[in-house]
């Protein structure tokens, strides 16, 4: 790996304004695509550094508009892994491109597991438990406290993430370029990113059915059963109907409008 | 109509601080109440309200697609009910929760616009428009800010009364509709992203990693793990064997082409 080898000054000025251009991953945050636009525009540094025609830099922004989702503080990382992809993409016109998305889809979840328990759970945890006896006190150390105790390793991981995961992607490039390991990898993150949207949604789509059968005197919640033969079920279905609607051409707005209505009616006729 | 504006302005500036780098953490009540003290005078009651607030919503975090109850509006406009009152931290936290379940749907209303937005994004991203795509993200924030400001101002200037009224009026139908169609929005997105992924034969590795989740709660990044041993066992271990496991080769084309 080249874990050793310094980046040039021009790579360091590209990773000040991946940093910079990382703060506003979540500004439109949407159901849609999540994170998407915010990443896309995290991209631009590598993007704008290694493409020079218009049609090149839209092909990248577009793909980089992918739904996406991770812990914000932690995104610099696969920004930088993306970078290092998108570098060898500008400079092998036989890479195959679609091993960018995939290994990102590969990369959001894990580091979204180890974001939120290591930011989520453990720091803010630890800074709130010093924060807050402060300001029991009245204090206004309190919570000065609590945003120094989050904040400092939240910018030196933003920072240095992004660095590490540039050089970690590029070591990878050069060691698949004489092995031609590059179909492995896809094949591989293929296998993984499947496994990880497949659990992604069902963590995140719900839907729950509020059907109540009546036979006789008893009342059966259709849950109840459904829960017997598969756990969301229903999730699934509803995820891989949207698929399909995707795959026969619909639009996603069009599919959006179709949810909230879904959404709406199912309520007033109380089976959701 | 001063304190209004005051409060309103305090909880869109902080969201927009929160969004604009990267989730510091300054919309947690324990900030929050203490500037809202700060801004209405009354420093010591600020800090321990927000002391209080911030043991009850410590849970309340966004992981992901779900969106909990509002810390920000809770803890404010809380902590502002109870200085403006002259009562202490038992009002504000009476009124934070509800406060914070009302402000979530709201939330849930901007998530929804914006997803309208992400047409015209890739419209921008189609034509290299990067001052588009960044104004079009910063005007999203804005909104949200915007709304944020809004339920700061009327609550302050209608009071407690008026916000308990309103949360009440609100049809329990539409709100429970909307709140379901926010739990199946992920769903359009997740199917954008499956679009150039999967084909006939590999939708299998899908509903392994949703059934893993499904049936034995495994965190995602337990999934993970298990999907590159599998990948691992599929690239490395049964080299030859794989195309037959995948399916047949016209699944390999289907994958790359994208």
């Amino acid at each position: 790996m080249s874990d050793k080898k310094k980046l040039t000054k021009d790579e360091k000025k590209m990773m000040h304004e991946i940093f910079w251009n990382s703060f506003m991953l979540e500004a439109s945050y949407n159901y849609e695509r999540q994170q998407a636009l915010g990443f896309s525009i995290g991209m631009w540094p590598a993007i704008k550094r290694y493409y020079k025609t218009k049609e090149e830099q839209a092909e990248a922004l577009e793909r980089h508009m992918n739904i996406f989702n991770t812990t914000p503080h932690v995104v610099t990382t696969i920004t930088g892994v993306a970078t290092a992809l998108e570098k060898e993409a500008s400079e092998n016109p036989s890479f195959d491109k679609s091993i960018i998305n995939n290994v990102k889809i590969g990369l959001m979840g894990p580091f979204a597991g180890i974001g939120d328990s290591l930011f989520w759970g453990t720091l803010r945890i630890i800074a709130v438990g010093i924060g807050l006896s402060l300001a029991q006190q009245g204090s206004i150390l309190g919570p000065i406290l609590f945003l120094l105790l989050f904040n400092i390793p939240h910018m030196l991981v933003r920072y240095y993430g992004g660095v590490y995961g540039y050089k970690l992607g590029t070591g990878i490039m050069q060691q698949a370029n004489n092995s031609g390991i590059m179909e492995k990898i896809s094949k591989g993150a293929t296998v993984v990113g499947l496994m990880v949207i497949g659990a992604m949604s069902a963590s995140m789509v719900k839907l729950n059915s509020a059907f109540v059968f009546t036979v006789g005197d008893q009342k059966i919640p259709m849950q109840d059963y459904l829960d017997q033969i598969f756990p969301l079920l229903l999730p699934l279905l509803y995820t891989l109907a949207m698929f399909l609607l995707l795959k026969k051409g619909f639009k996603p707005t069009t599919i959006l409008f179709i949810t909230i209505i879904f959404g709406i009616v199912g309520s007033l006729i109380g089976i959701i | 109509m001063g304190t209004a504006l005051l409060v309103g302005a305090i909880l869109g500036i902080l969201w927009f601080i929160e969004k604009m780098l990267g989730t510091p953490m300054v919309i947690r009540p324990i900030v929050v109440s203490t500037i809202i003290g700060l801004a209405l005078g009354d420093v010591q009651t600020g800090l321990l309200v927000g002391a209080t607030l911030e043991l009850v919503f410590m849970g309340f975090i966004q992981v992901g697609g779900a969106v909990p109850p509002d810390v920000l509006v809770g803890a404010g406009l809380g902590t502002s009910f109870a200085i403006l009152s002259g009562s202490g931290a038992e009002v504000a936290l009476a009124l934070a929760l509800p406060i914070a379940i009302l402000a979530q749907s709201l939330k849930v209303v901007v998530f929804i616009v914006r997803s309208y937005f992400m047409k015209y994004a890739m419209s921008l991203a189609k034509a290299a428009n990067i001052r588009g795509l960044i104004t079009l993200n910063m005007a999203g924030l804005v909104l949200q800010c915007l709304m944020y400001f809004v339920v700061g101002f009327v609550a302050i200037l209608f009071g407690s009364t008026a916000v308990e009224a309103f949360v009440n009026n609100i049809p329990g139908v539409i709100m429970n509709g909307l709140q379901v169609a926010g739990g199946l929005l992920p769903a359009v997105g997740f199917g954008l992203l499956l679009l150039p992924m999967m084909s006939k034969f590999n939708v299998l590795y899908f509903i392994f990693g949703f059934a893993l989740f499904a049936y034995v709660n495994l965190p995602i990044l337990g999934i993970t793990l298990f999907g590159v041993v599998l990948a691992f066992i599929l690239v490395y271990e049964m080299p030859g064997k794989n195309v037959a496991v995948a399916g047949s080769n016209i699944d390999e084309e289907d994958l790359f082409d994208v």
